[in-house]
């Protein structure tokens, strides 16, 4: 899995920081999304994938490669 | 359509205080959305299903979320004054949104609010000793449903706490159903006002607080002016206060009314956080938010709702939508929630959700540890819903230990 995140769009609703911190992180100074782990594996990867379903402006896309 | 002549009028009276119109499920079961009438004679539509109303919320190209367009439905007339009149970034469409928006996003970020759990817990302790040593009975809702929100407010903008009446009256003034437009205005100038003030001596003796720092950060930079500050500092202390204020009420009513769910949160308060859930699911507090107009004709679901048409995409609807939640009108704390709307969806969805969290988990935890005798002092049918209001819940809630 690889993840690819609209930084421009995100609305810092903090959905992707609550369901998969491991993951994702809101940066210090603006509070939008900061990718903390862009290939996360195992339980990661299926908290990255409802981070994606939750996140309100859809901004998180995860391409899964073969 | 035949339905123009026969569309209902709306909003609809509820049959049981736990469940939304019995008018949502029947249209659900037909369509995603059914033309209804409103206040004023204009057709609008209200949106039952929960993946046509999420799919609506992320389609800004088709859909406004402009409080100002002359279409946007309400349910009041008084809310037509204060929606035209609405100048913070709630009542926006991109890119002014997220423009404004995001300079708030850093104040409300995940950490942030963890870092106030501790402050809400000595609030919570300090109100619930207030309570124990009053004696019971005593008003759950005015003892700690009103305060508690309040007083969080308070410490995140630094504002001096005896002014909370004053700013609950003002959010009450838009949320209510009976209001003339002349009231709800008036308070949502005096709301601005207040907060005009509160930056001014902000600024002049800058203290720890979210005003103090959007002041240096933003205002002294330029990026915003001191009006445009009150407007959507007016805006956060509205939809800060009521909104936790009905969760607190019902969600106490939900764990009084269940000895099996209170003996389980009990004894596992790591139950709390999903119950929080269920309870956000299942009570869905804001009943006529979010709206949208269409910018052109759009069809959906059998049916085309034309340009200028208004959407009504109902929460409580969704959040029961039992496409999405299996037996969606029981409380479950151990069903997978996570797809609830109860914050929204779409640019919209809740700047001060991990607050509102925190802020109830919090408090459901203190009073199950502290009050472990907490019961109903009424029955049922003594407790007033708020059925006159906009955002539902709970006027009273006496209780006894
Ligand atoms: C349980 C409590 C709460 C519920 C159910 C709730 C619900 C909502 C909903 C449904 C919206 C979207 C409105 C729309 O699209 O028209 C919203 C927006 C908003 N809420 Fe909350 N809210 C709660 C607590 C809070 C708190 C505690 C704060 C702030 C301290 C807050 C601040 C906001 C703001 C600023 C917006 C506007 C966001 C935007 O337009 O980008 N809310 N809330
Ligand atoms: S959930 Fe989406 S909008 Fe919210 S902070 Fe994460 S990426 Fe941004």
């Amino acid at each position: 899995m690889r993840i690819r995140i609209e930084r421009e769009r995100c609305v810092g609703a903090g959905q992707c920081v609550r369901v998969a911190p491991a993951v994702f992180d809101q940066a210090d100074d603006d509070g939008l999304v900061r990718l903390i782990e862009a290939a996360p594996q195992g339980p990661e990867a299926e908290r990255a994938r409802k981070a994606a379903q939750l996140c309100p402006a859809q901004v998180i896309h995860i391409e899964d490669q073969g | 359509m035949s339905a123009v002549a026969a569309a209902p009028r709306y909003p609809f009276a509820r049959e049981s205080p736990f469940d939304p119109p019995p008018q949502f499920a029947r249209e659900r079961a037909r369509a995603p959305l059914f033309p209804v009438t409103l206040w004023n004679g204009a057709r609008a539509w209200v949106v039952t299903r929960h993946a046509e109303a999420r799919a609506i919320l992320l389609d800004d190209a088709r859909f406004s979320g402009r409080m100002a367009h002359p279409d946007f439905p309400t349910v009041t007339e008084a809310r037509v004054t204060v929606d035209r009149n609405e100048r913070a970034f709630v009542g926006m469409d991109n890119p002014e949104h997220d423009r404004y928006r995001r300079l708030f996003t850093r104040e409300f970020s995940v950490r942030r609010m963890q870092a106030l759990i501790p402050g809400m817990q000595a609030l919570a302790d300090d109100l619930i000793d207030d309570m124990i040593a009053a004696g019971p009975p005593a008003d759950l809702v005015a003892r700690l449903a009103v305060r508690y929100p309040s007083l969080v407010m308070s410490q995140l903008f630094g504002s001096p706490y005896e002014d909370h009446t004053f700013i609950i009256g003002c959010a009450v003034a838009r949320h209510g159903l009976t209001q003339t437009p002349g009231e709800a205005e008036t308070k949502a100038r005096e709301l601005a006002a207040y907060v005009r003030r509160l930056i001014d001596a902000k600024e002049r003796a800058p203290g720890d607080d979210m005003v103090s720092r959007v002041i240096a950060e933003h205002v002294l930079t330029g990026r915003l002016s001191r009006d445009e500050f009150a407007e959507i500092g007016a805006m956060i202390l509205r939809a800060g206060h009521d909104t936790t204020t009905n969760m607190i009420g019902m969600g106490a009513l939900l764990i009084l009314r269940d000895d099996a769910l209170r003996a389980r949160l009990a004894a596992d308060p790591a139950q709390i956080e999903p119950a929080v859930e269920e309870f956000l699911r299942y009570v869905s507090p804001v009943q006529f938010s979010p709206r949208r107009v269409a910018l052109e004709d759009v069809a959906i679901g059998g049916v085309t709702v034309k340009k200028g048409e208004g959407l009504f995409l109902s929460l409580p609807a969704a959040n029961r939508d039992p496409r999405v939640f299996a037996d969606p009108d029981t409380v479950d704390i151990g069903r997978d929630n996570s797809m609830h709307m109860t914050f929204g969806y779409g640019i919209h969805q809740c700047l001060g959700q991990m607050l509102a969290r925190y802020e109830l988990q919090v408090m459901f935890a203190t009073l199950l540890r502290r009050l472990p005798g907490l019961r109903l002092a009424v029955p049922l049918e003594a407790i007033r819903f708020k059925n006159d209001m906009q955002i539902y819940g709970v006027h009273n809630l006496p209780v006894a230990w």
